[in-house]
């Protein structure tokens, strides 16, 4: 029997200014399907998928659902005829329970029927393996539940179609697997599952048939059981791309650069964010960081960076002990610090700012007297934007408007610019594209190199553990292990995490 | 669809926002004209009244610069605590504190010669306001109390204050009992040049200070970057809390020195309502300069010069203060809605293009 | 939406260009011959049913003698402090006034200074003390001999024998009134005693009449006030109450409560001393006008006042105008026991009664 198209989408056009966002855009998607979206950021991905929920309005081409020509005009619009999208950042009310989160906005009159609700909730889990406590706050919950939650909450309003904006970028690698679970229930289900990632090994392990965008424009669609990954590479990237991380072996006489010892730091709400930390950094090495979000973290790279206090312990840099300095001496002794937030620029860079100033930033205080002096930094930015190819109309553009992947070239690019001894860096690829995220681990490969121990927070297990010569893994604020990546699997860190077992290697 | 979506704008092209500011102008022009028509005044005659009223004459050209000096000092000062994103709204208090010193090294020290005698008002002023700025700057720094309502608060003491002054400890003995504090001798009096108190040559002088302090210098630099992004300054090892204090006293000494220079040149002595709103004014004034200082002297003058037309025209037509006010407020409504037009995106139902990063 | 820029554009351009045409005329032409412009300021409203309504009425007055010889410009709310009262006053001398009449006390230090720096143009100021030898005059009058009257009134009037007094400022000018009026009001009734409220401003009908519930509250059946607005005698009347205005006859206003009230005739300075100054005869004086000039004056008393005090009233007013009858005679004593007036002497001359700095005995003053 011919599979039911649920989406077809025919010569999507969709312009922003002067940039094609989409350009003659095909789409099929059929009932009990999942149907990976595959490109680089700025490929179109999100914008399609954006009129397909509503929120956009295409300026050509036409969008059938289930055989049907639609008109959205609205979110609502397209949440009627069955489509449901879960966005990359979960829109949940945090202070109210998982239930509350699932009627809300539904509300057809001042009441709720109680009853109905909690049976339908239940109806809907069991039929999906979804699995949330519907009593439970928001705020109480983990990312994994949180997104299962936005799952229910979607099913709950009648969708037939599930759209996920890159589901799989918080999760741990047991969350992952639930959740490619519940896609696969969905698909029995004869639902249709649309879900758009960068991640290949994942769209490779849950989907079907796979669509790849480049440039906006529809490149290809191809079973995945038919396809390899560098051809899917090609396909995305325009060009074959050498996707092995290079690591080289360590010197064998380590010396250690950065040694922590029993380190307790409160958080802002005086809770314990870490306890109990003690390693060594050594000379020549890239030290992965691997937890969940949350784990402490952002606490360990402020920490030693001197921007927030130590309870208790110390750490030393090449014999010192530098607790208690301030983060500007800290720096001079050439502890650098490179932190992508969620929003790319908060911690590193000033938006408004250029490139110029934002070398500035961390030069000034070296300069004497109370002029601001910008030429060396003006030589300096020219250098940094020919080494590191970074696309800007100028080093006196704003970097906020500049893409993601330049942005973040610019911040370590600075960092690595003052010739560090030891190079912290937390997400340095977070939203990065393929080709952008190897030119950085290549950056770091370069300073391991040169001899700089390299502190290396990241979220891509995959990428820790082809990268770093050690990993640590944080659970909680604690030190659950630090590993070496050549004798361990991805589940097992992924299960240390999240505190089920401790593997004590060196 | 309901309603009407409302996003930030990422760019306009000069030619557009040049016709936005140009629209709100003529619009607000219009529209004042017909509230006044509607009152019964000719509005053809009542405009170009007001801009002559305001640079007709040499004599009106003097109002219109000395109701600037006091709205581009204190600018100045907004501006500098503005730029750190700390909304200073306790200017008014600042300027009536910087004149509350002032007057107090006016009163008591007045056997001094006139140069020293003038410098330690300016200097007792500023430090003065700077102090007055300082205490909410302290807790702000040190318990991330919220700045607005503290610096308004402010205000209202400071003024109680000064009341209390003029009614009671400091009450001249020669007003026959009248609520009024001594008037200072001549020897605290601002010079004049060309006429003017040299308050002109001081807000010249300080546009250029601030302008290079905020663009030229390691602290406006500091300064910046904590108002753009606290966390990036706090990753750059800056030490927040102390940047925050500098830059407040800074700011509450220029609005001190305002209170020293409308006191000095101006009134000669210290009265409870010596600050006039420029505190306030102030606030629309820098912000409409967009925290420029160059920008600050025009919007400044062109402020002064709607205060002094309207105060011109209340005379010249015999228009009532209320009608007078009620046009200042016409222009400036529209001269601030075209900055929400510039910066804010208004898309009416029905049309759902989001200006958001392409994905 | 271009069209309608267009349209716009070119009204406002239309609208400049034919006000280019049309020049300054706005500026109320003071130059041209014979036409002498006056400006006077004003520190409230005209319509404030008091003090500046009275003031205002010595304009009304003024212009409809002087017709179309004078060209007469005011300017409402101007505060009291210099660069107020400079603003007002070079707006007014920028269109051509060569005489600026300032109306409160507090407006004399910057009439000072604009006395100095505009030798051609000159300056009265009502209530201040200030003068110069060539252009700059000071006008008040004798409001005590009124003030007395009135008090006469009100201690007939009282049945708790307790009388309210709101009251701008502790000023002298207010001491002076609040005396008077006490005095005039101890003459028929002795054992009347007075509680004084001062608000702190000249004029605030909020103030006022807050001012006055209290009084009420306290006991007080007849109210005066020495503050700019009708509020007290409003009050009063809500109360149920009696009221002695000032400034001007408010029997309109308040008919249930109002007695009579001690009156500013300003005309009867102003429409003298203008004339000389266009005649140019002019020499700066202190001016003080009495009730035998016409300057002050009372309120035609109403229906509610008996007939035992119209009579007295009448008796004493006919004698102050003969300048037979001096308000405050000794012996009296202030209000902490002092001795002010000595037994035998009486306060008669101008300087003596400005340097009233006490309330009398029976009255009771809060700040």
């Amino acid at each position: 029997m011919e599979p039911v198209k649920a989406i077809e989408m025919r010569g999507i056009t969709k312009t922003f200014g002067a940039i094609h966002a989409n350009q003659d855009v095909d789409l099929t998607v059929y009932n009990g399907e999942i149907h990976a979206l595959l490109g680089e950021n700025g490929a179109g991905k999100s914008t399609l998928m954006n009129m397909l929920s509503g929120i956009y309005r295409q300026d050509n081409g036409s969008i059938v659902i289930y055989g049907k020509e639609v008109h959205f005009t609205s979110p609502k619009d397209s949440i009627a005829i069955g489509i449901g999208m879960i966005h990359q950042h979960f829109k949940l009310v945090d202070v109210m329970t998982a239930k509350e989160n699932i009627i809300l906005g539904k509300g057809k009159g001042l009441f709720t029927k109680n009853k109905n609700l909690a049976k339908e909730i239940k109806e809907i889990s069991d039929r999906y393996g979804l699995d949330v406590n519907p009593e439970k706050k928001v705020y109480n919950m983990s990312v994994g539940e949180k997104q299962t939650l936005e799952i229910i909450k979607v099913l709950y309003r009648g969708a037939k179609i599930l759209i996920l904006d890159e589901p799989t970028a918080v999760l741990t690698p047991q969350e992952i697997k639930r959740l490619f679970q519940i896609l696969r229930n969905m698909r029995e289900q004869g639902c249709a599952v649309v879900i758009i990632t960068h991640k290949l090994n994942e769209v490779m392990e849950i989907s079907d048939r796979i669509t790849v965008l480049r440039k906006g424009k529809t490149i290809g669609t191809v079973k995945t059981s038919e396809v390899q990954v560098p051809a899917l590479i090609e396909m995305m990237v325009g060009k074959k791309v050498d996707l092995e991380i290079k690591k080289e072996k360590m010197p064998i006489p380590k010396k250690p650069l950065l040694e922590v010892d029993n380190l307790y730091v409160l958080n802002h709400d005086h809770k314990l964010a870490l306890e109990e930390i003690s390693f060594s950094l050594y000379e020549g090495e890239i030290l992965g960081i691997a937890g969940v979000a949350g784990s402490g973290q952002k606490e360990i790279c402020e920490t030693i960076a001197g921007l927030t206090r130590a309870e208790r312990g110390r750490i030393f840099f090449e014999g010192e002990n530098i607790i208690g300095k301030s983060p500007r001496d800290i720096i001079r002794l050439g502890i650098r610090m490179g932190f992508i937030p969620e929003d790319r620029l908060g911690m590193g860079l000033v938006g408004s700012m250029d490139i110029v100033h934002n070398l500035v930033l961390k030069d000034y205080q070296n300069q004497p007297g109370v002029f601001l002096k910008r030429g060396p930094c003006e030589v300096k930015a020219k250098a940094i934007v020919n080494r590191l190819d970074i696309q800007t109309p100028g080093i006196h553009f704003p970097v906020k408007k500049l893409s993601g992947g330049n942005i973040q070239k610019v911040l370590l690019g600075r960092e690595i610019d003052s010739n560090p001894k030891v190079l912290i860096t937390a997400y340095p690829v977070r939203g990065l594209d393929i080709g952008a995220s190897y030119k950085i681990y290549d950056l770091l490969n370069e300073q391991k190199s040169k001899g700089v121990g390299v502190l290396f927070i990241g979220e891509d297990l995959d990428v820790l553990m082809d990268l770093c010569d050690r990993i640590m893994v944080f659970c909680i604020g604690k030190i659950a292990g630090i590993v070496n990546p050549d004798e361990v699997t991805k589940e097992e860190i992924g299960l240390m995490m999240t505190g089920g077992k401790e593997v004590s290697l060196s | 669809m309901n309603g009407i979506h409302i996003s930030k704008r990422e760019d306009l092209p000069k030619k557009r926002e040049t016709v936005i500011r140009i629209l709100a102008v003529i619009l607000s022009i219009v529209c004042a004209g017909l509230v006044i028509w509607i009152l019964g005044y000719n509005p053809i005659r009542v405009f170009p009244s007001m801009i002559s009223g305001a640079l007709g004459t040499e004599i009106r050209l003097q109002q219109t610069i000395l109701k600037a000096i006091p709205l581009i000092v204190t600018s100045l000062g907004i501006l500098v605590a503005f730029k750190m994103k700390f909304w200073n709204i306790g200017g008014e208090g600042q300027i009536i504190m910087g004149a509350l010193a002032a007057s107090y090294v006016a009163l008591n020290m007045d056997g001094l010669p006139k140069g020293i005698l003038l410098s330690l008002m300016a200097l007792a002023a500023m430090i003065a306001g700077g102090l007055w700025a300082f205490i909410p700057a302290f807790f702000k720094a040190k318990m991330g109390v919220n700045e607005t309502i503290f610096t308004l608060m402010l205000n209202y003491i400071a003024i109680k204050y000064v009341t209390y002054l003029q009614y009671g400890p400091w009450k001249s003995p020669e007003s026959q009992g009248f609520p009024k504090v001594a008037t200072f001798s001549d020897n605290a009096v601002l010079p004049k040049l060309f006429g003017i108190h040299i308050g002109w040559l001081i807000a010249l002088l300080l546009v250029v200070i601030v302008y290079i302090f905020i663009n030229h210098t390691k602290k406006g630099f500091e300064i910046s970057v904590v108002g753009e992004s606290r966390e990036t300054a706090r990753y750059a090892g800056m030490n927040i809390a102390t940047i925050i204090l500098i830059a407040m006293f800074i700011s509450g000494g220029l609005c001190g020195l305002t209170g020293m220079i409308q006191a000095s040149a101006v009134e000669k002595t210290l009265s409870a309502n010596l600050s006039g709103g420029y505190g306030f004014t102030a606030i629309i004034t820098a912000w409409l300069a967009r925290l420029n200082a160059i920008a600050v002297l025009f919007v400044c003058i062109a402020f002064a010069i709607l205060l002094q037309g309207g105060a011109y025209i209340q005379i010249s037509m015999q228009i009532p203060a209320a009608v007078a006010d009620m046009m200042q407020g016409i222009i400036l409504f529209f001269v601030l809605g075209s900055e929400f037009f510039l910066q804010y995106k208004v898309n009416l139902a029905g049309s759902f293009r989001k200006a958001k990063e392409v994905a | 939406m271009k069209k309608l820029l267009v349209i716009l554009l070119v009204l406002t351009l239309s609208m400049t260009a034919m006000a280019g045409c049309g020049g300054d005329t706005g500026g109320g032409d003071g130059g041209a011959e014979d036409v002498t412009t006056i400006g006077f300021l004003y520190i409230g409203p005209i319509t404030d049913g008091g003090y500046n309504q009275a003031q205002h009425e010595g304009y009304t007055a003024v212009k409809d003698y002087f017709g179309d010889s004078v060209n007469l410009l005011y300017a409402e709310n101007v505060a009291e402090d210099i660069q107020a009262v400079k603003t007002n006053a070079i707006n007014m001398i920028d269109n051509g006034a060569s005489i600026i009449i300032a109306t409160s006390f507090g407006h004399m230090d910057g009439m000072e200074e604009l006395a100095n720096e505009y030798t051609d143009v000159t300056f009265l100021h009502f209530s201040g003390y200030k003068k110069n030898d060539t252009n700059f005059g000071n006008y008040f009058g004798a409001m005590e001999e009124a003030r007395y009257l009135s008090g006469i009134v009100a201690g007939m009037t009282t049945k708790t024998n307790k009388l309210g007094y709101v009251a701008a400022y502790p000023y002298t000018e207010v001491r002076i009134g609040i005396n008077s009026f006490y005095l005039g009001a101890k003459s028929v009734n002795p054992d009347v005693t007075m509680n004084v409220v001062y608000i702190n401003s000249w004029g605030d009908a909020a103030l006022e009449q807050a001012a006055a519930e209290s009084l009420l509250a306290q006991g007080c059946d007849v109210l005066t006030q020495h503050a700019d607005t009708s509020a007290a005698q409003t009050a009063a009347e809500k109360a149920g109450c009696y009221a002695v205005g000032y400034n001007i006859d408010n029997s309109a206003v308040a008919p249930g409560s109002f007695l009579t009230a001690p009156v500013w005739h300003h005309e009867a300075y102003l429409i003298p001393v203008i004339e000389k100054i266009i005649a140019g005869e002019y020499v700066p004086e202190s001016y003080y006008g009495t009730m035998a000039d016409g300057y002050i004056g009372l309120a035609p008393l109403t229906s509610l006042v008996s007939d035992e005090a119209k009579t007295e009233v009448e008796k004493v007013q006919d004698q102050i105008v003969a300048g037979e009858y001096p308000i405050f005679v000794g012996p009296l004593k202030d209000n902490e026991g002092n001795v002010v007036v000595e037994e035998g002497k009486a306060l008669t001359t101008h300087d003596e009664i400005w340097a009233i700095d006490w309330v009398l005995e029976g009255i009771t003053a809060i700040q």
